[in-house]
């Protein structure tokens, strides 16, 4: 059983490892394709709009396959290296580019959100543009969009799973090669880890709303 | 010699005209309240001064010096325009402090990036200065407050005082009242009094008639965009010449 379990251990620093490095760069990726979309250079808007539209119109399982075989189905040969590192770096890449456009939706509709008599007083008291973002309106889009990013970040955490599909040994994968050999508690076993990440990343949000709620 | 020259000007949004050939001066100390009906374009005005909107035609001088041509396109670089602003102050009908700061650091944030990029002051004076001028408004024991925890009428202080805390040379008021419930406008009108006393060069958008007359030493009325009357606020107010305003006035005095 400890044996097991240090498999499952294995395959579930996997998952970590693709939880972790999506955050890392999809929420900067993100930011860019927010600004992409509500630039006023109407072609460029466009092009991001259609992109966003078509990544989050399609399933991540999919968007997974197409960027590890698509460039070696099309001929022009695979970019990724061979072995586990490339199916990481692949299921990263594929992650990446998913979460950034769900969370370029989140953070859009946060600077939206912030009134824009608040640019104005800015502007008024003779503050640049950067300024009035880092100063005034920052940290404000953030208190807006912490309860959005946290379920997006959840689910993130179990669509990490899905990284089997171009075979990294992650925790379901893992276990279900225990299953297909008739041994079934090791799958029912990885919810507990689901449930303890999800638990702690709950926790982390409750208490950085908490840390933004001294204003309204 | 005016402190504010206002020349001929207009404003389109599209194709509606919103302002046509206002002009106006103003004299340093002195106070100038604007009324008129709701999208009569007085705070297309106000935030015309303010360089939130940009007029279409017509000049802005400030103590001699011409701020702002719409004929001549280098009045209106977007570096300059960050320094002219701060001829201005505006005063805002929604407050819009910033709700992440306290009451002192409204009032100081502003001057103290001036500060930082200037250098000049330090931070203590500008802490000093803020506390006083919250203090004038009669908030001195709210400095530590956030705007979610103080009253309309309070946080429209606190806008005052964020205003004044750069020294503009024009001081602007955009229905500083008008949001506020009837209860809590005599504090906030009281603060602009003393500041009429102190000989503060304001312009005041208002709707409310008995202090737009006790309190300006010039009155304009507008209304669809144009100037209708302007002068002494007891003529115009009391014995209007134009039918427009004598029509507006009698609004005001049925309620």
């Amino acid at each position: 059983m400890s044996v097991i379990l240090g498999r499952l251990c294995e395959g579930f620093i996997i998952n970590c490892q693709i939880f972790g490095l999506t955050l890392v760069f999809s929420i900067p990726l993100g930011l860019l394709v927010c600004f992409g979309s509500m630039s006023r250079f109407k072609p460029l808007s466009w092009l991001v709009k259609t992109f966003v539209w078509i990544i989050r119109g399609t399933p991540l399982m999919l968007q997974l396959l197409v960027i590890f075989l698509g460039p070696g189905l099309l001929g022009w040969g695979t970019p990724w290296p061979a072995g586990n590192s490339g199916r990481l770096m692949a299921a990263v890449v594929a992650f990446v580019i998913n979460y950034a456009c769900y969370f370029s939706e989140i953070f859009r509709g946060g600077i939206e959100s912030v009134p824009r008599g608040q640019y104005e007083a800015g502007q008024v008291l003779g503050m640049t543009k950067p300024q009035i973002f880092f100063k005034v309106t920052l940290l404000q889009l953030v208190k807006r969009i912490v309860p959005p990013m946290g379920n997006e970040i959840i689910t993130l955490v179990k669509d990490t799973s899905l990284a089997r599909i171009i075979s990294n040994k992650e925790i379901i994968m893992t276990a279900n090669e225990y299953a297909a050999k008739g041994l079934i508690w090791p799958l029912f076993s990885t919810a507990i880890f689901f449930l303890v990440f999800v638990g702690v990343l709950t926790l982390l949000f409750g208490w950085f709303e908490r840390k933004l709620d001294y204003f309204r | 010699m005016a402190i504010l020259e206002v020349r001929n000007i207009e404003k389109h949004f599209g194709n509606t005209q919103v302002l046509s050939d206002i002009s106006f001066s103003l004299e340093e100390g002195q106070a100038l309240s604007i009324i008129g009906s709701s999208g009569s374009g007085k705070t297309t005005l106000l935030r015309c001064l303010n360089f939130l909107e940009r007029p279409d035609h017509g000049s802005i001088a400030v103590k001699g010096g011409v701020i702002f041509d719409a004929s001549d396109p280098s009045t209106q670089s977007e570096k300059d325009i960050r320094q002219k602003r701060l001829h201005f102050g505006l005063v805002f009908q929604n407050f819009n402090l910033f709700p992440q700061y306290t009451a002192l650091q409204n009032v100081t944030l502003a001057r103290e990036l001036l500060a930082r990029e200037r250098g000049g002051e330090n931070r203590d004076a500008i802490v000093k200065a803020g506390r006083e001028l919250l203090a004038q408004m009669g908030l001195a024991d709210r400095a530590y407050h956030y705007p979610h925890q103080l009253s309309g009428g309070q946080q429209q202080r606190v806008a005052i005082a964020r205003a004044l805390a750069l020294q503009p040379d024009i001081l602007c008021f955009d229905e500083p009242t008008s949001a506020l419930d009837p209860e809590l406008t005599g504090e906030v009108l009281r603060v602009i009094r003393s500041l009429a006393e102190q000989k503060t060069t304001m312009i005041i958008v208002t709707h409310e008639m008995a202090f737009a007359r006790d309190v300006a030493d010039q009155v304009i009325f507008m209304d669809g965009g144009v100037i209708v009357e302007q002068g002494d606020p007891r003529e115009v107010i009391d014995h209007p010449r134009e039918e427009r305003t004598r029509q507006f006035l009698a609004r005001y005095t049925e309620n």
